[in-house]
C-alpha cells in the first residue's frame, strides 16, 4: 500500500455540529447537568463516553471503520447514590448517538434471571436479553448471580449465556451491571470474564450534606413544594445526623425524609381547620414538619415512624 | 286543506280521495323525518324529467318503491300506510350539475325505508322493492342506485361469506402477500386435457389459483366433468411439486340450480378448495350457492359477468359499490372489484371505495372514495376483492399500493402470454409479488422505488426479465366513466 | 428432490427469492414488530402442504422491542434443527384478524426429498389425491 493512501486527506469533511445537534445530545447533557445534583466524576465519564461516541458517528460518516467500542459499564456505589437514575439517562444517551437501536431500560435483579431447577435459568436469561435487545440490560446487585458457596448455583449458567451475549451482541445490547462497590469488586475477581468484558467502570461517590440538601430541594420543586427559610436550616440538622445513623441510603433517605415531612405538612393544615389556606401554606414545609422527625426527638415516640429512620 | 310542514295533506278523507294526486302530498316526503337506526337508507342519482321538481321526483321515487301506485287506494287505509311508506327526506344537487355547468341538473336523493318492507335474509325482496319498478318510472329520466345503508339489524338476518379472507388465508396457508391467480386462456376452444396443462404449468411455476372463465360452462369442445377431473389432476400434481395448497376455480354456473349443485358436490369429491359462480345467475342462486359453500368449507369465487350493463353509465343504473355491498351480504369469498391500473374501468378512488366495501369491518362516510354512509358490517366476514383484466408484473408496486395485500391479483394474459411460456409468466409473477412485499416490508418506498425493485429482482430472474421487457409500454390511459363526485379534480385511470 | 422452478418447498413469502440474509430477515421482523404482531418460530421435518401445526421452538414472542431478539432465537433454532425446515411467524391480534399476517421460511434441509402424488381411482374416471411426504418414510426420530 502506498503512503498517500493512509494520507488523510481534507476533501472529504464532516459537519461536526450537525451531527452534534442533530443527536440533540446537549439537551441530555444539560438535563444531566440540571436534574442531577454533584456526581462530577460521574458526569465526566458521560460526556467522554458521549464525545467518543459522536466520533464515532463522525468516523463512520467517512468509512473509517473501527467496530463498534464496547459499551457495558458497572456503576458501583452506596445505596441511593443514583445508580438506576444515571443508567436510564445513559439507555438515552446511547440511543441519541445510535449506539443502541431503541434506547428502553430494562431492569432485573437475579430473580428474573436465574431459575429455581434444572433447564429453567438458561430460558429466563435469554427470555430478559430479548426483552432488552436495542437498549440497556441494568443488572442491579449483579454479585448476587454469582454464589461460590452453593456449587450446584444456576446463577453461574445465566452468567454464560450474558457473557455470550455481552461478547458476540454488542451492537445489540448494553449490560450496566450495579452495586456496592466492595462486593461488586470481589464479583469481579472471581469472574475476569466479566470484568474484561466491562469497558467502563464507574464509581458513584457519596453525597456531601450541602448536595444532599441540594437534592431535597429539586425533589420538592419536581412536585410543587418549598422549605421555609427555617425549615431550610433545620433540614441541613437533619441531613447531618441523618447520614450518621444505619441504614443511611443517600438520595433515597432524603426522599423518603420528604414523604414523611408532606405527610406530617399534611397533618398539621387539617388541624388548623378554620382558617382559609393560601397557595403558600399548601406547599411550605415548615421547620415543625422536620423537628418533628424520630432524629431530632430521640427516645420519644414518634407515629409516623419508619424502617428508613 | 289540512297539511304538515311537508306539504303532505294529513286530512284522511282528502288524502284518500279518490284520482291522482302529487307523491309529495301522499307523504313520500318528509324533510324533517329522522332516519332510524334500522331503517334502510337507498341514495338515488335522479335527473327529473324537464319540468319535474326534484322533491317531487325523489317522493316519486320512494312511492313507487314502496307502497305506492299511481293512483290513490282505498286499501292503504287497511293497513299502518304511515310506516310502509319510504320517505324521501333530503335532496341534494349534485356538484358540477345544473344550471351554470355545461350538465344537467342531476340530484341526490335520500330514501328512508322500515326495516319492516323487506323479508330477512333475502336479497331478492330487497332489490325486487328498491331497484324493482322505478327504473323505468317516467317522472325521472334516468336514475343510479348510489349506494345504500344497510341497520346492522338486517345485516345479521344474512349469512355472508362463506369463508371470508381470513379463513381462506388460513385454508391455504398464505399469509402476508396478495394472492395470485389466472384465468385459463383461451377463454374458449381448449380441450379438458389441453386446459389441464396450463393450469398444472401455472401453478407450478408460482400462482396459487387458476380461474375458469365467465363463459366456460359445458360447451360441446369441453364438457364440465372432464375440465374439472384434467383441472384437479392439475392441481394436484402442482401442490405435490410444490408443497402448497393450489387451486382452481372451477367455474359451476349452470342452466338450474340442480345443475349447479350436482357440478358444485363433483368439484368437492375431486379434492377443489374453491368453487366459482357468475354474477348472471342471480341473486338467489348466489345465496343458496353461499350457504353451499359454507355448508362444504368450500370457498365461493364470484365473476361478476354482466354487471358492466348496468354499473357504467353515471346516471343511469346502479353503482358498483351496492353490488359490492349486496354480494357481502348474499356471502361469496370472492368478486372481481377493479384494478385501477388494468384494461376493465375504474377510476382509483372508485375502486378502493369498493375494496373497504368488501374489506373492511367498518366504512366510515368517505365521499371522495363514494362511500355516502357510515356502515358497520356486523361481522360479516371479510370478502376477497379480485383484480384482473389486462394487468402485469410490471405493475406490481402499484397494485401493491392501490390495492393492499388483500386481493387476489389475476394475470390471464400476463401469465399465459409471457414468451417463455405459462410456467416462467407464473414465476415472473410470483417473484415480482414477492420482492415486492420484501422492499415493503423493508421499509421502502416501494411505489417510487418499484421498477428499480422488480430490476433488481430481474436479475436473478430471467422470466422476470422477459416479462418487464415484454409488457413495459403497456397501459390502458382512458378516462374513467363512474368517477367520484366529491374529488376536486377528477382522476383518470392511469 | 421438488421439481417446480425453485427447485424447493415454496410455502410462505419469499421461497422464489434467493435464501434471506440475517439482515433481511432482521427487516421483516421490524416490519411486524412495528405492527405490534406478536412473532414466533416454528419447525418441522413433515412440510406436508396440510401441516398446520408445526413444532413451536418456544412461545410466540410478545413484547419485544428489537429484532435481534428474535434473530438470536432464530439462530438458536437453526443450530438446534439445522435440517429442518423453520419458519418465522408473526401473529396479528386485531379484532377480525387474530391470525397470522406473515409467513415465511428461514431454514431447509439440504435435501428437500418433496412429496408423492398418490390416486386412488374410482368409478366414473373419479380420483382421490393424497399427498405423501417422502420425509415420513423414516421414523420421526430419524429424518433429515
Ligand atoms: N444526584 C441526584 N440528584 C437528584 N436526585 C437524585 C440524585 N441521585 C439520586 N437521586 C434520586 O434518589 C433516588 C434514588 O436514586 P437511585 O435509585 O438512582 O439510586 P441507586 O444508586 O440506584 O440506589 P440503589 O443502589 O439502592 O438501587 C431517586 O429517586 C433519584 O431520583
Ligand atoms: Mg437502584
Amino acid at each position: 500500500m502506498s503512503d498517500a493512501e493512509n494520507t488523510p486527506s481534507d476533501v472529504n469533511e464532516v459537519d461536526i455540529d450537525a451531527v452534534y445537534k442533530e443527536s440533540a445530545i446537549q439537551d441530555v447533557l444539560d438535563r444531566l447537568d440540571a436534574e442531577l445534583v454533584g456526581l462530577v466524576p460521574v458526569k465526566t465519564r458521560i460526556r467522554e463516553i458521549a464525545a467518543l461516541l459522536l466520533v464515532d458517528k463522525l468516523r463512520r460518516q467517512l468509512d473509517l471503520t473501527a467496530g463498534n467500542p464496547s459499551m457495558h459499564m458497572s456503576f458501583t456505589g452506596n445505596p441511593g447514590t443514583g445508580k438506576t437514575t444515571v443508567a436510564m439517562r445513559m439507555a438515552d444517551i446511547l440511543h441519541r448517538l445510535g449506539y443502541v437501536r431503541q434506547g428502553h431500560l430494562v431492569a432485573v435483579t437475579r430473580d428474573d434471571l436465574v431459575g429455581q431447577y434444572i433447564g429453567h435459568t438458561a430460558p429466563k436469561t435469554r427470555e430478559v436479553l430479548k426483552k432488552a435487545m436495542g437498549g440497556v440490560l441494568f443488572i442491579d446487585e449483579a454479585y448476587y448471580l454469582y454464589k461460590p458457596e452453593n456449587e450446584r448455583d444456576y446463577g453461574a449458567e445465566s452468567i454464560e449465556i450474558l457473557l455470550q451475549v455481552m461478547e458476540n451482541q454488542r451492537d445489540d445490547l448494553v449490560v450496566i451491571l450495579a452495586g456496592y462497590k466492595d462486593r461488586m469488586d470481589k464479583f469481579f475477581e472471581s469472574n475476569p470474564g466479566m470484568s474484561s468484558r466491562i469497558a467502563h467502570h464507574i464509581d458513584f461517590p457519596n453525597y456531601n450534606p450541602d448536595e444532599l440538601v441540594q437534592i431535597a430541594k429539586l425533589m420538592l420543586a419536581e412536585s410543587n413544594y418549598r422549605m421555609s427559610a427555617e425549615a431550610e436550616e433545620v433540614f441541613s440538622e437533619y441531613v447531618k445526623k441523618r447520614m450518621e445513623m444505619p441504614n443511611f441510603a443517600n438520595a433515597r433517605s432524603i426522599r423518603n425524609a420528604l414523604d414523611r415531612a408532606r405527610l406530617r405538612q399534611a397533618n398539621r393544615l387539617f388541624n388548623s381547620r378554620g382558617r382559609m389556606l393560601t397557595k403558600v401554606d399548601l406547599m411550605t414545609i415548615e421547620a415543625e414538619d422536620l423537628l418533628k422527625s424520630r432524629i431530632f426527638a430521640q427516645g420519644t415516640d414518634e407515629s409516623t415512624q419508619d424502617d428508613d429512620e | 286543506m289540512n297539511s304538515n310542514g311537508s306539504g303532505q295533506i294529513t286530512d284522511a278523507a282528502e288524502r284518500y280521495k279518490s284520482g291522482v294526486i302529487p307523491y309529495k302530498k301522499m307523504g313520500y316526503w318528509d324533510a324533517d323525518y329522522q332516519p332510524k337506526e334500522t331503517d334502510i337508507i337507498a341514495l338515488f342519482r335522479l335527473t327529473p324529467q324537464p319540468g319535474v321538481d326534484p322533491d317531487e321526483a325523489a317522493a316519486a321515487v320512494a312511492g313507487e318503491s314502496s307502497t305506492a301506485t299511481w293512483t290513490v287506494v282505498w286499501t292503504d287505509r287497511l293497513t299502518a300506510a304511515e310506516l310502509y311508506r319510504a320517505k324521501a327526506y333530503r335532496v341534494d344537487l349534485v356538484p358540477n350539475t345544473g344550471p351554470g355547468t355545461n350538465n344537467e341538473a342531476q340530484y341526490f336523493a335520500y330514501i328512508a325505508y322500515d326495516l319492516d318492507l323487506f323479508e330477512e335474509g333475502s336479497i331478492a325482496n330487497l332489490t325486487a322493492s328498491i331497484i324493482g319498478n322505478v327504473f323505468g318510472f317516467k317522472a325521472v329520466k334516468a336514475l343510479r342506485l348510489e349506494d345504500m345503508r344497510i341497520p346492522v339489524a338486517y345485516l345479521k338476518t344474512f349469512q355472508g361469506p362463506a369463508t371470508g379472507i381470513i379463513v381462506e388465508r388460513e385454508r391455504l396457508d398464505k399469509f402476508g402477500r396478495p394472492i395470485l391467480g389466472a384465468t385459463v386462456k383461451p377463454k374458449l376452444g381448449l380441450s379438458g386435457r389441453n386446459y389441464g396443462r396450463v393450469v398444472y404449468e401455472a401453478l407450478k411455476g408460482g400462482l396459487d389459483f387458476t380461474k375458469d372463465d365467465e363463459n366456460i360452462n359445458s360447451q360441446p369442445f369441453m364438457h364440465w366433468r372432464d375440465r374439472y377431473l384434467y383441472s384437479m389432476e392439475a392441481v394436484n400434481r402442482a401442490s405435490a411439486t410444490t408443497g402448497e395448497v393450489k387451486g382452481h376455480y372451477l367455474n359451476v354456473t349452470a342452466g338450474t340450480m340442480e345443475a349447479m349443485y350436482e357440478r358444485a358436490e363433483f368439484a368437492k369429491s375431486l379434492g377443489s378448495v374453491i368453487v366459482m359462480i357468475d354474477l348472471v345467475i342471480g341473486y338467489t342462486a348466489i345465496q343458496s350457492m353461499a350457504k353451499w359453500a359454507r355448508d362444504n368449507s368450500m370457498i365461493l369465487h364470484l365473476h361478476r359477468a354482466g354487471h358492466g350493463t348496468y354499473t357504467r353509465q353515471k346516471n343511469h343504473g346502479i353503482n358498483f359499490r351496492v353490488i359490492s355491498k349486496w354480494m357481502r351480504m348474499a356471502g361469496v369469498d370472492h368478486i372481481h372489484a377493479g384494478t385501477v391500473v388494468g384494461k376493465l374501468e375504474g377510476d382509483p378512488n372508485m375502486v378502493q371505495g369498493f375494496y373497504d366495501i368488501l374489506r373492511e369491518p367498518y366504512n366510515a362516510m368517505n365521499l371522495e372514495r363514494g362511500i355516502f354512509f357510515d356502515q358497520p358490517w356486523a361481522s360479516l366476514k371479510k370478502v376477497m376483492p379480485v383484480a384482473s383484466g389486462g394487468i402485469h408484473a410490471g405493475q406490481m408496486h402499484q397494485l401493491l399500493h392501490y390495492l393492499g395485500e388483500d386481493v387476489v391479483l389475476q394475470f390471464g394474459g400476463g401469465t399465459i402470454g409471457h414468451p417463455m411460456g405459462v410456467q416462467a409468466g407464473a414465476t415472473a409473477n410470483r417473484v415480482a409479488l414477492e420482492a415486492m412485499i420484501m422492499a415493503r416490508n423493508e421499509g421502502r418506498d416501494f411505489l417510487s422505488e418499484g421498477p428499480k425493485i422488480l430490476d433488481e429482482a430481474a436479475k436473478t430472474c430471467s422470466p422476470l426479465r422477459a416479462a418487464l421487457d415484454t409488457w413495459k409500454d403497456i397501459t390502458f390511459n382512458y378516462a374513467s366513466t363512474d368517477t367520484p363526485d366529491f374529488v376536486p379534480t377528477t382522476t383518470g385511470s392511469i | 428432490m421438488i421439481t417446480n422452478p425453485t427447485g424447493r418447498l415454496t410455502q410462505g413469502q419469499f421461497s422464489f427469492l434467493p435464501d434471506l440474509t440475517d439482515e433481511q430477515i432482521s427487516a421483516q421482523i421490524k416490519w411486524a414488530l412495528a405492527h405490534d404482531w406478536a412473532v414466533s418460530i416454528e419447525y418441522t421435518d413433515d412440510p406436508h402442504p396440510r401441516n398446520t401445526y408445526w413444532e413451536m421452538f418456544g412461545l410466540p414472542m410478545f413484547d419485544l422491542k428489537d429484532p435481534a431478539a428474535i434473530l438470536m432465537e432464530v439462530n438458536e433454532a437453526r443450530k438446534t434443527f439445522p435440517n429442518h425446515y423453520i419458519r418465522v411467524m408473526a401473529f396479528n391480534s386485531t379484532r377480525g384478524v387474530e391470525s397470522p399476517a406473515m409467513s415465511f421460511i428461514v431454514n431447509r434441509p439440504a435435501n428437500e426429498p418433496g412429496f408423492g402424488l398418490v390416486r386412488a381411482e374410482g368409478p366414473g374416471r373419479e380420483i382421490r389425491y393424497s399427498f405423501h411426504s417422502y420425509a415420513t418414510d423414516k421414523p420421526e426420530s430419524e429424518r433429515y
